[in-house]
């Protein structure tokens, strides 16, 4: 072989080599981004899989709706019959069934077509399952669902609902058509925020319907403050403790009071001591439900109404998030023609209204939950004291995944009474104290059972019967009919308590501080047609003193009630519009009562120009908090300063401490001129209720000038408390805010993120009902769709829609959006 | 010429293929067609951009006029740079190197 010849091989060979550094270097280049974009990553902040996301084919871009749907008929496997499903304007779907079984069914495919990714979301919430999502920010979260016991009580209530053999077909239909929506889903027509955090829903379960039912409960049944009042009692005795937290404030209008129908034998138990439990409480306790979240409710007899009909008025204040928390539907089947809102997460309509009866809830406020102070042996905490002897503890293993990080065991010990939420590992107590932890939720409940059988009540008997099935979260359940009965009844599972039995810490080694025995059913607070033509609640003290049981909670109501019922004693000839604006009611009669005192007090204060202008203008104020309103929002800053002035001792303390209730606040203001609490503790002076006010005004006064220069306007009330419908992963983008006005206690409660979630005017007329309905939001849960957030103006005005309730589906013929039809597949 | 054939063809055969299969997919086709193609490194490197960032570009105005842009601005603010330029972008690169890589492959050199 020539040498030349050898050369050029060997050139030959380098460059194919280079051909094949070069195209592997390529591909390896190539591959790698396409990994890279391919997946979700973490770099401080979350990013999105990029090239899945952007890809217009499948990603984000085809979320994107016109909200023009053309009619269309899907194959469903475990249908029995035909389903139509009309949308009207709103897109509320009108379902039309032959059978229950299909019925639950498709109401299970049509919530989880909008709603989707908000059931599993707030389900994994629920189950303490955030971490899977969001990664490790939210473990501290799931630790605690999981160690108040949600587990618990959602497989409790399961296990209820199977053993009833109409509502377990109910649950598993409804979970087979949330499967059979999943089952059919293409990655491109996946929910926006499943692409943007990079994850896939897994398959419904009955027990997510159980965890939803204890989502509910925790917001409405798990308002408590055993630990603060505990530290209160222990630092202030018990004269001053009654001084700020009476039992019962000089101010209500119960919800039903009627001294003379208390007739029952009511149960009685042994009295028990005051108990003052092993001092302070050093524990940082999970963060609390806001104070004064509520809702009201009331109906008007035909002899106040218009029409010579009862009309009931149904406002649920709830956390308003989001998508939102409630899915407008019209359910109908042979034996069933119901609408109004349901859960996404749950089958049958929750509040709403049939061809015979209307129905609503308010929050039954009422104490559901105790603590126990558990004496363990020794620091195993496998065996506690409980009656003299040492029982053997409980304990469970939890394994909670987080996104990006290991798996997290989490070990939480059970006594009889229920979990150790608190300990070494978690918001310790640093004096190594444990409580357990007795909440009502724990035991279970059939309520799916009340549901389904209100959607099919014809009057006040069947009402009642489907209310004895109720155990919690306890409601107000007002009640109207086409038959022209009117009622009100509170139905929860109520303990029967000993005086001041539940305030605080009780003794867990001594059973007879437990609870022994439930208030039966039939002496509940209620009652039928009263003489005053129409019944109401607002979450206030719920009954006149005559009633034979002791009734606690942590707060009370103390203003909507008054302003309601006020309202309603004075109006006749009540029209559904007038009803609206009532629910739209933005008097504050909370300012009506404080503010002269304020105003009086701050006259010899030597103020500046500016600060009398404003003074001027609350003197001038007519207390209505409407969305335009500056004096509101001045007033307002004022009350909050003052807040804070007064109670300084509980808010700025390491020791956690409860706050007094507004209205006792103010009660105790204007009442008691000298108490101690008006002393700021931050200054080395003393000083009194004058000196207080007048430093609360100037801090409210350069609070909203920092407030103006900020936003460069004038401070209108509505911009001022910013009414915003936060998205569920705080996504501002995919937030909303409202323009508005109302207040805390104000009928119309709309504040922050909280506020009338689903108001209802229901009037029951022979001729057929008729109703309206309205919610912040809007029935799609997709930021892409025109229906995301397209009830909110109406919501802001309380000018709900007509709902187009109908008997036939034919009825609803030339007004519907688009026709869904579902075949039962052929396997 | 070439450059422009090549660029047409990556944009009909990433269509075909996008409407069926995942994003990435696409990177098989401008692969395909810059290995058919044969262009320089470069050149193919370019009309695979182009191609696949036009392509996705154009899909995404599509749906934004059609939807008027009922999506496009909430997303402008979650990510940090626009969301159009950042589509064309991604799929253009993918698109590109997976054309490069296809030239590199069938190159004599």
């Amino acid at each position: 072989m020539v040498p030349h010849q050898n050369s050029r091989k060997l050139g030959k060979i380098i460059c194919s080599a280079m051909k094949i550094v070069k195209v592997g270097l390529s591909l390896i280049i190539t591959v790698s981004l396409i990994y890279f974009l391919n997946r979700g990553w973490n770099f401080g902040v979350p990013i999105p899989p990029l090239g899945k996301f952007l890809d217009p084919f499948h990603g984000f871009w085809q979320n994107a709706e016109t909200g023009k749907v053309k009619d269309h008929t899907l194959s469903i496997m475990g249908l029995k019959g035909e389903v139509t499903i009309l949308y009207d304007s709103l897109l509320i779907p009108h379902i039309f069934a032959s059978n229950d079984e299909d019925l639950y069914l498709a109401q299970g495919y049509v919530t989880a077509r909008h709603r989707l990714w908000q059931m599993e979301f707030q389900t994994h919430a629920a189950a303490g399952r955030l971490s899977e999502i969001v990664g490790e920010v939210a473990l501290d979260f799931d630790r605690g669902q999981r160690r108040i016991g949600m587990g618990m009580g959602a497989e409790n209530s399961i296990k209820i609902m199977r053993k009833d053999p109409e509502i377990a077909t109910v649950l598993t239909a409804y979970a087979d058509g949330v499967n059979a929506l999943i089952n059919q889903l293409k990655y491109e027509q996946l929910p926006i925020e499943y692409k943007l955090m990079d994850y896939e829903p897994e398959h419904w379960t009955e027990l997510k319907t159980g965890y939803f039912l204890m989502y509910m409960a925790k917001t409405l049944a798990s308002s408590e403050n055993d630990l603060e009042m505990t530290n209160a009692l222990n630092l202030f005795g018990k004269e001053t403790l009654d001084l700020l937290f009476p039992d019962r404030e000089p101010v209500s209008d119960p919800i039903v009071d009627h001294p003379a129908s208390w007739k029952f034998k009511a149960v009685s138990l042994d009295s028990i001591h005051a108990n003052n439990e092993g001092g302070i409480a050093t524990i940082q306790p999970l963060e609390k439900q806001p104070k004064g979240i509520g809702s009201n409710n009331w109906a008007i007899g035909g002899k106040k109404s218009s029409t010579g009909s009862p009309i009931l008025s149904s406002d649920t204040h709830l956390g308003l998030t989001m998508p939102h928390i409630w899915f407008a539907v019209h359910l109908n089947a042979p034996g069933v023609n119901t609408m109004g809102s349901s859960f996404p997460g749950a089958p049958s309509v929750i509040i709403g209204f049939n061809d015979s009866i209307a129905w609503g809830p308010t929050n039954a406020q009422r104490d559901l939950v105790d603590w126990y102070k558990i004496t363990f042996k020794d620091k195993s905490k496998s065996e506690y004291l409980s009656d003299g002897q040492w029982r053997p503890s409980r304990k469970v293993i939890e394994e909670i995944s987080i996104k990006g990080k290991t798996d997290f065991y989490d070990t939480i010990v059970f006594t009889h009474q229920g979990p150790i939420p608190y300990d070494e590992s978690y918001h310790s107590d640093k004096q190594n104290k444990h409580y357990a932890y007795r909440w009502i939720a724990h035991d279970g409940g059939n309520m799916l059972r009340t549901f389904f059988e209100l959607n099919r009540a014809n009057n006040h008997s069947d009402y009642m019967a489907a209310l004895d099935h109720y155990y919690f979260p306890a409601q107000t359940f007002a009640f109207a009919s086409v038959s022209g009965d009117i009622a009100i009844r509170i139905q929860g599972k109520y303990p029967v308590r000993r005086k001041d039995e539940g305030k605080f810490i009780l003794d867990g080694s001594k059973t007879s501080t437990e609870w022994k025995t439930f208030i039966p059913f039939d002496q509940n607070v209620m009652i039928k047609n009263p003489e005053r033509g129409f019944v109401s609640s607002t979450n206030q003290y719920p009954v006149d003193a005559t009633y034979p049981y002791y009734v606690h909670a942590s707060n009370w109501e103390n203003y909507r009630n008054r302003r309601v019922n006020r309202v309603l004693t004075e109006l006749t000839n009540i029209t559904p519009q007038r009803m609206m604006e009532l629910q739209n009611d933005n008097y504050n009669i909370q300012a009506e009562e404080y503010l002269p005192l304020l105003l009086e007090e701050i006259k010899s204060a030597a103020l500046t120009k500016d600060e009398q202008t404003v003074i001027d203008l609350l003197a001038n104020w007519n207390y209505v908090n409407d969305a335009t309103s500056i004096a509101a929002s001045y007033s307002e800053a004022w009350v909050e300063e003052l807040q804070k002035a007064i109670w300084d001792e509980m808010l700025n303390g390491k020791t956690n401490l409860p706050i007094p209730s507004d209205y006792n606040t103010w009660w105790l203001l204007k009442n008691k001129p000298d108490l101690v609490f008006y002393d700021d503790q931050s200054t080395p002076e003393k000083e009194d209720r004058k000196a207080m006010i007048d430093v609360a005004f100037r801090k409210a006064f350069a609070r909203i000038r920092d407030w103006e220069r900020e936003h460069n306007k004038a401070v209108d009330w509505a911009s001022f408390k910013d009414s915003n419908m936060r998205h569920l992963l705080r996504l501002e983008p995919f937030s909303v805010h409202a323009t508005n006005g109302g207040n805390a206690n104000a009928l119309n409660a709309s504040r922050g993120g909280w506020g009338p979630s689903w108001r209802m005017i229901v009037s029951l007329e022979k001729s057929g009902v008729k109703a309206w309905g309205v919610y912040p939001g809007g029935q799609s849960g997709n930021p892409g769709s025109p229906f995301y957030g397209n009830l909110m103006e109406a919501w802001e005005k309380a000018q709900p829609y007509r709902l187009k309730f109908v008997s036939e589906r034919s009825q609803l013929s030339g007004s519907t959006l688009f026709i869904t039809t579902l075949k039962p597949a052929s396997k | 010429m070439k450059f422009l054939y090549q660029l047409i063809a990556t944009v009909i055969l990433s269509f075909l293929i996008q409407n069926f299969l995942p994003w990435w997919t696409m990177a098989i086709g401008s692969f395909a067609i810059g290995y058919y193609f044969g262009n320089k490194g470069f050149i193919s490197f370019c009309a695979g951009f182009l191609g696949v960032g036009l392509l996705w570009l154009g899909m995404a105005m599509f749906i934004d006029v059609s939807t008027q842009s009922i999506l496009t601005e909430k997303i402008n603010r979650i990510l940090p740079l626009n969301v159009f330029v950042l589509t064309t972008l991604i799929g253009g690169l993918v698109g590109g190197l997976a054309a490069l890589t296809g030239s590199l492959l069938n190159s004599n050199e």
